[in-house]
């Protein structure tokens, strides 16, 4: 894969959220509607085309933790709001690498992760579990070794202590179960497609309408 | 494999007359386990151990020796090797230790040892091991001492990285009268691993089931290929599970990724039961041998209300549910209490029903249910019984008669525990007619490891 490899010749130990989700994009796995921008020009131009509201975010393979130096802005609601964002992220990042990120806003209020690891002893092994903030706190997560079978992609579902979270609750419609499964199977291929894919979160991964939507991403490549 | 298993005979070196020497407890083993083939003790000095003369110069060993066990220092275990490669002795156990264990870098003994094995092409299995205990052959390899006659005969194929735990877990499930079709310490697994024994054993007609004791798993994948590929049950104790990840983790994912996490979801997906420890090891042998259940419903019965209730919250635990049972079979059943002052629901409370005849109606309708996939029967046990509660069905031998009878006329497991002396638990688990598990909640736990392997691995309807 052409992200991948040329990611690998520039040095990079990881892929900037943007290029991530464009690698999952590839894997049929549902990303959310985004475009990357340099200038104010493109901004204006890709807020029009997206739509508020919208999140404006940092994009670059060195930046880790966006939100704790301050490089996300959501719930912009219109050009004004759009471009103090974009200056003070535009600022931050790297002009040579980096560029700014304008994502749609997906509404939902359930955050699930769906990752990827490599294991010493099993190969590529997949995780599902409770997202955002929770992923780490309450670290309510399943593996299973890829390839996945439908089967095992369901189970690993069921498995977590916070299954309910998938069914119709508070007015929420219940997840779609098949959609998130593929998503899991496909994470798993991309481990087995891919050697150089060392690890891969997905997280947020944001039950809209029931429908899961990969939100933020990250893929860390193995530095040959 | 047959020749680790079935030797028609062996030699063993690094034997001394001395009564220090370990080497010599490989012979007397064999002896006692009642090997009937040929045993060559070797070593260094003449003498004579239980009954057979040391060979001083290896070289006049005869031709068409199996299997040499080896427990000579580290250092002469490849010279060792390598007479047996001349001599045609193709497969060994090398017990002795100081290996990668001891030094993991730059081992010279290890690195000759392994090119010696390949120049003949000699098997083996270890070092750092005890090798094979076959009560079917009378083979039994281990130079530490232990008494043969202890270990049970049975269905069960073990596999063990341990000598320590092999040892105790061979008499640990005995004491539990699960008894062994074969036992392989396997030690650093420089040559032959677990995967290699598990195809043995999958077609091994005197294996029902295979079960593991692994510290670590060198080639997960390969090891997959050998678990999906085996019919038969496979029960695991994986041990070294606690988090030392010492990389550091780039993502969330390879931060939660412990061994414990991974090891249990490839363990669920490939119908793996997971025991927690040697103990639990008996327990899934003991459920495994019981009919196969097939859902997630069971029934309950109880001769003492209080245990009704802990054995309520153990299937709730163990993610089991108790569906209300028919209102005509209720009625039915409240027919015959004394009291008639508690209603029955499920669990059932036997307590104050104090004949057999409802008890043996109670379980025959349970079973036949076509929404019950099997029963908890926490039953009580007093040599009074017969005078107490009339029948036939008083005495141990014929309650566990009648235990067998029932699973197999209804294809559906009854997981069987007895309120009573822990001497006579003993007593009924020695007649080995029909599993008996020491409490309650282990009956409950019996059947949830059983489920582990069915739920991937259906019976035939």
């Amino acid at each position: 894969m052409e992200i991948i490899t040329d990611a690998l010749q520039a040095g990079q130990k990881s892929l900037s959220e943007y290029d991530s989700k464009q690698v999952l994009a590839a894997y049929d796995i549902p990303v959310a509607r985004e475009r990357l921008v340099r200038t104010g020009e493109d901004l204006l131009e890709a807020a029009q085309e997206i739509g508020y509201p919208l999140v404006l975010k940092g994009c670059d393979s060195q930046i880790a933790h966006k939100t704790e130096k301050g490089l996300i802005r959501v719930d912009i609601r219109n050009e004004q709001e759009a471009q103090t964002a974009f200056e003070h992220i535009r600022k931050e990042v790297n002009p040579e690498t980096g560029a700014v990120l304008v994502q749609e806003m997906v509404k939902g209020t359930r955050e699930l992760v769906v990752g990827l690891t490599r294991d010493p002893q099993f190969g590529p092994c997949v995780m599902f579990g409770l997202g955002g903030i929770f992923t780490e706190i309450l670290r309510d997560v399943s593996f299973r070794v890829a390839p996945l079978e439908m089967r095992d992609a369901l189970e690993m579902m069921g498995e977590i202590k916070g299954h309910k979270i998938l069914d119709a609750v508070r007015g929420m419609p219940a997840a779609d179960r098949d959609a998130l499964a593929h998503m899991l199977i496909n994470v798993g291929k991309i481990g087995l497609e891919h050697e150089v894919v060392k690890e891969i979160d997905i997280n947020p991964v944001i039950l809209h309408q029931g429908r899961p939507l990969a939100v933020d991403a990250l893929i860390v490549l193995e530095a040959g | 494999m047959d020749a680790f298993f079935n030797p028609s005979s062996i030699a063993v070196f690094g034997v001394a007359e001395d009564p220090r020497n370990l080497a010599q407890n490989i012979v007397l083993h064999c002896r006692k386990m009642g090997f009937r083939g040929g045993i060559y003790p070797v070593g260094r000095r003449a003498g004579t151990v239980h009954g057979e003369k040391i060979i001083t110069d290896p070289e006049t060993l005869p031709r068409g020796i199996d299997l040499a066990v080896i427990l000579v220092p580290a250092r002469v275990v490849a010279d060792t090797l390598d007479i047996c490669g001349r001599k045609g002795i193709l497969h060994a156990v090398i017990s002795t230790g100081g290996f990668r264990e001891f030094e993991a870098v730059h081992n010279q003994a290890e690195t000759r040892l392994i090119s010696v094995a390949e120049r003949y092409g000699i098997r083996f299995i270890g070092p750092n091991c005890i090798g094979i205990i076959n009560p079917g052959s009378g083979l039994c390899t281990p130079f530490n001492p232990l008494r043969p006659d202890r270990f049970k005969k049975g269905p069960i194929g073990l596999i063990i990285q341990s000598g320590g735990v092999t040892t105790q877990s061979g008499y640990h499930f005995s004491d539990e009268h699960v008894g062994f079709s074969k036992i392989i310490s396997v030690g650093n697994k420089l040559n032959l691993d677990e995967t290699d024994f598990i195809r043995y054993l999958r077609t091994d007609p005197e294996t029902e089931q295979i079960h593991l004791y692994l510290e670590s798993i060198e080639n997960g994948r390969e090891f997959m290929r050998g678990v999906k590929e085996t019919p038969k049950p496979m029960v695991i104790f994986k041990s070294n599970t606690t988090d030392i990840s010492a990389e550091i983790a780039h993502s969330h994912t390879a931060a939660l990724a412990n061994n414990d996490r991974i090891v249990s979801g490839a363990f669920r997906q490939w119908g793996v039961v997971r025991a927690k420890s040697i103990h639990d090891m008996t327990v899934a042998a003991k459920a495994l041998r019981l009919p196969p259940l097939k859902g997630n419903r069971l029934a309950v019965i109880s001769l003492s209300g209080g245990f009704s209730v802990i054995l309520g919250d153990a299937c709730q635990k163990n993610g089991f549910t108790c569906p209300p049972l028919p209102r005509s079979l209720m009625d039915r059943i409240e027919g015959f209490r004394r009291g008639r002052v508690i209603r029955m629901s499920n669990p059932m409370d036997f307590g104050d029903i104090h004949d057999i005849d409802p008890l043996v109606f109670t379980l025959e309708q349970c079973l036949s249910l076509q929404d019950i996939d099997g029963v908890v029967l926490s039953f009580i046990y007093d040599p009074q019984m017969s005078r107490m509660i009339g029948g036939e069905t008083g005495g141990p031998e014929e309650i566990l008669r009648f235990m067998r009878k029932l699973c197999r006329v209804y294809h559906k497991p009854v997981a069987l525990s007895l309120l009573t002396e822990r001497r006579f638990i003993e007593k009924f688990k020695a007649l080995e007619i029909f599993p008996l598990f020491n409490d309650p909640e282990e009956s409950v736990r019996a059947l949830a490891l059983s489920r582990e392997h069915y739920r991937k691995n259906p019976p035939a309807p």
